[in-house]
């Protein structure tokens, strides 16, 4: 049990480490930690604006946020690395040719991801608010109940993410009922027993009001969750093959319009036909969105002077440009390489497609405002997201290429990605905060964007494209 | 006849390891040149210098008039190259990754070329099976039709026939010679000495990098020597 483990843990700092070299690696959560400390040490101006209570509710949903969106690569991950690694070239595919059964292997893989996301991302973070704590006088005991709860947090989340997706393998409408029956009961709940489902979090009562009754009913939820998943996981063996018909050529010609139509279409057919098919865009995209969604509604009632729409929007500009990574996900340079294909050619027909696809952002953010009954501001709400969408997904073009989900975890590159976003993503905020109107200013990125567009196709084309 | 390619002093360094060293090497046009080698001596690094798919370390190297290191795009769009390792696209099926290799190709009449492939290479039942779940096999035949697709003058082949069955094996050799006899070139990497033997009109041995001998077969014919002799031979003098 604990040899797989082992195993499946060098496995994973071997593949890392290669990519990009140990050092760079290994400074991630170095890079983590100096963030953290940092965002500590500014806590007290935090809180002129947002009360204490308040900043421990945000913060603890990001990791439940963060859960949800590690919890989603589950959904395609086992085809990510079939693409990526070959068949059973790794550890989690080893029950086809070694005595393991295959719920071995999941439980060991599950436990391998916890303690890696562990490893790169909460201690750091915890780490990095302890070191802070002396100087802004909080007391360093916070650190380790924020250990604690961030942990069980971040599994919270995963555990979510795992229990829908096992039961949307099973089926996709006993998944729609089941989220219709919770949005219901929410809506049940907070209107006429006047529960705040924002801060029954149980992690979150832990940190206000320390108690083992608390500490229980998490794990139990943790515990029950990946227990049903693990149960019920559906056992895919590729022995099936999966027959259809030539879509291609009747599919591209609908969008002749594009020079890129066949390309967008075979990105469409990977998005369809993968495991998983819609359900990645509900889990690594809605559910995120949803909890945005959620957490913006409380936040910005203590925030007079500012407008849903207008934060939700350049945060949906940033949340939307991770759709490129999906359209990155079954690709491999490798499959091009030989045919008459430049790599800015692949990358220019993956922003086609991303185009298409982020109409559905664009969708949402009409609904919101629609929901919200709020027009007056809807159009620098939609020119900031346009802007912002564009300028990250711009950022993450010229520093990942086509391989966005790892090089990100490349220490500097995740570095450059921090400071070319944050500073632009406040200024909007702050400038929404004075005025929304003030985001009119927003366009301005497109010159910005479209110069590190234009690098970007310089810079990975004069790239030895690598063969992961 | 014309060298259908050439390079001077091509070299390849992957930090220090030397993949491909100094190599200059021309092959004429209507050859079916055998790049033989041990595991890890080279050949796969040549084809991928050759069709531009890596930039050299230092050295030339020019393919049917073009400057791969400055065009390796107007390389790719007259030559055919078969990899070694057969990933086409995982959830296109077999026909529809030829129609995309052909779109991309710009190439007209793709229902009647992809067709002809399908007959050739016997698996017309296979090609509305996604590219993932096709065996090994199915998947390098795909591979060699995508390679042939334009009719290309010049292609380069890496191990082609590794995962076949002995028939269609021999109707790969068998498609091979014509080829050549007709005019086009192919650059054939392998380490399977035997089919080299069969069909290749001349051969070049790499070894950790370098080329240690280039000839016809007619010379070797004429040395009333085997070439699994001769290549150990070779190999274990460098």
């Amino acid at each position: 049990m604990f040899e797989i483990l082992k195993s499946m843990m060098k496995e994973e700092w071997r593949s890392h480490s290669t990519m990009f070299g140990s050092l760079m690696f290994f400074l991630f959560p170095v890079v983590i930690s100096i963030f953290a400390f940092i965002g500590t040490l500014f806590l007290p101006v935090l809180e002129n604006m947002l009360a204490t209570d308040q900043i421990a509710i945000l913060v603890h949903y990001l990791f439940v946020l963060f859960g949800l969106s590690v919890g989603a690569f589950g959904l395609f991950g086992r085809e990510v690395m079939n693409r990526r690694f070959g068949q059973a070239s790794m550890i989690a595919y080893s029950s086809r040719t070694l005595p393991i059964s295959e719920r071995e292997i999941f439980l060991n893989f599950f436990i391998k991801d916890v303690t890696y996301y562990f490893l790169l991302w909460i201690l750091p973070f915890v780490i990095g608010f302890a070191a802070a704590s002396p100087f802004i006088s909080i007391n360093l005991s916070y650190s380790g109940i924020l250990l604690t709860t961030l942990t069980l947090s971040f599994l919270i989340g995963l555990s979510i993410s795992f229990f829908f997706s096992t039961i949307y393998v099973h089926s996709f409408k006993l998944l729609v009922s089941i989220l219709l029956l919770a949005v219901f009961l929410e809506i049940l709940a907070s209107n006429f027993f006047y529960i705040n489902l924002l801060e029954s979090l149980p992690t979150l009562s832990f940190f206000f009001v320390p108690s083992i009754k608390k500490i229980i009913l998490s794990l139990s939820i943790i515990l029950t969750l990946s227990s049903f998943s693990i149960i019920f996981m559906k056992v895919d063996y590729p022995e099936k093959k999966r027959r259809f018909k030539n879509s291609l050529g009747t599919l591209a010609n609908k969008l002749r319009f594009s020079k890129y139509s066949f390309f967008i279409v075979k990105d469409f057919l990977d998005l369809k036909r993968s495991e998983g098919g819609v359900g990645k865009i509900i889990f690594s995209f809605l559910f995120p969105l949803a909890i945005l969604w959620l957490l913006l509604s409380v936040f910005l009632k203590i925030l007079p002077f500012s407008d849903f729409t207008v934060i939700f929007a350049v945060f949906l500009g940033v949340i939307s440009s991770s759709m490129y990574n999906w359209l990155t996900e079954f690709d491999l340079f490798t499959a091009y390489s030989f045919l008459p294909v430049k790599v800015s050619t692949v990358i220019k027909s993956k922003l086609s497609s991303y185009v298409l696809i982020n109409s559905i952002s664009l969708i949402i953010l009409i609904l919101v405002t629609l929901t919200g009954g709020n027009f007056y501001y809807f159009l620098p709400a939609v020119l900031s997201f346009l802007a912002v969408s564009s300028y990250s997904l711009a950022v993450t073009v010229y520093l990942t290429g086509l391989y966005p989900s790892i090089l990100l975890y490349n220490a500097k590159i995740f570095l450059l990605y921090f400071l070319l976003m944050s500073p632009i993503l406040l200024a909007l905020i702050f400038l929404s905060l004075f005025n929304p109107f003030y985001l009119f200013v927003s366009p301005l990125l497109a010159f910005p964007s479209f110069y590190l567009f234009k690098k970007s196709f310089t810079k990975w084309d004069s790239w030895n494209q690598p063969s992961f | 006849m014309k060298n259908v390619f050439e390079t001077k002093h091509l070299t390849k360094n992957f930090g220090n390891l030397k993949a491909v060293d100094n190599v200059s090497l021309s092959v004429k046009e209507g050859e079916l040149f055998g790049l033989l080698g041990p595991n890890g001596s080279g050949k796969t690094t040549m084809v991928k210098l050759l069709t531009g798919q890596i930039k050299p370390t230092k050295g030339t190297a020019t393919v049917l008039g073009v400057n791969v290191l400055k065009n390796p795009i107007g390389v790719r769009e007259l030559v055919g190259v078969m990899p070694e390792q057969e990933n086409p696209p995982s959830f296109l099926t077999a026909e529809e990754y030829l129609h995309f290799v052909a779109k991309i190709r710009k190439l007209e009449d793709v229902e009647e070329k992809s067709n002809y492939w399908f007959e050739l290479l016997d698996f017309e039942d296979q090609k509305d099976v996604l590219c993932k779940d096709l065996s090994r096999g199915t998947r390098q035949k795909l591979m060699f039709a995508q390679t042939f697709l334009h009719e290309p003058k010049l292609v380069f082949i890496d191990e082609p026939l590794i995962n076949l069955d002995p028939i269609i094996q021999r109707k790969v050799k068998d498609y091979l010679m014509d080829f050549s006899k007709n005019g086009g070139t192919i650059f054939f990497c392998t380490h399977v000495l035997e089919i080299a033997e069969e069909i290749c009109t001349s051969i070049g041995i790499i070894y950790r990098g370098r080329i240690i001998y280039e000839g016809t077969m007619k010379d070797l014919k004429k040395r009333r020597q085997h070439l699994e002799d001769f290549f150990l031979k070779m190999v274990k003098e460098a």
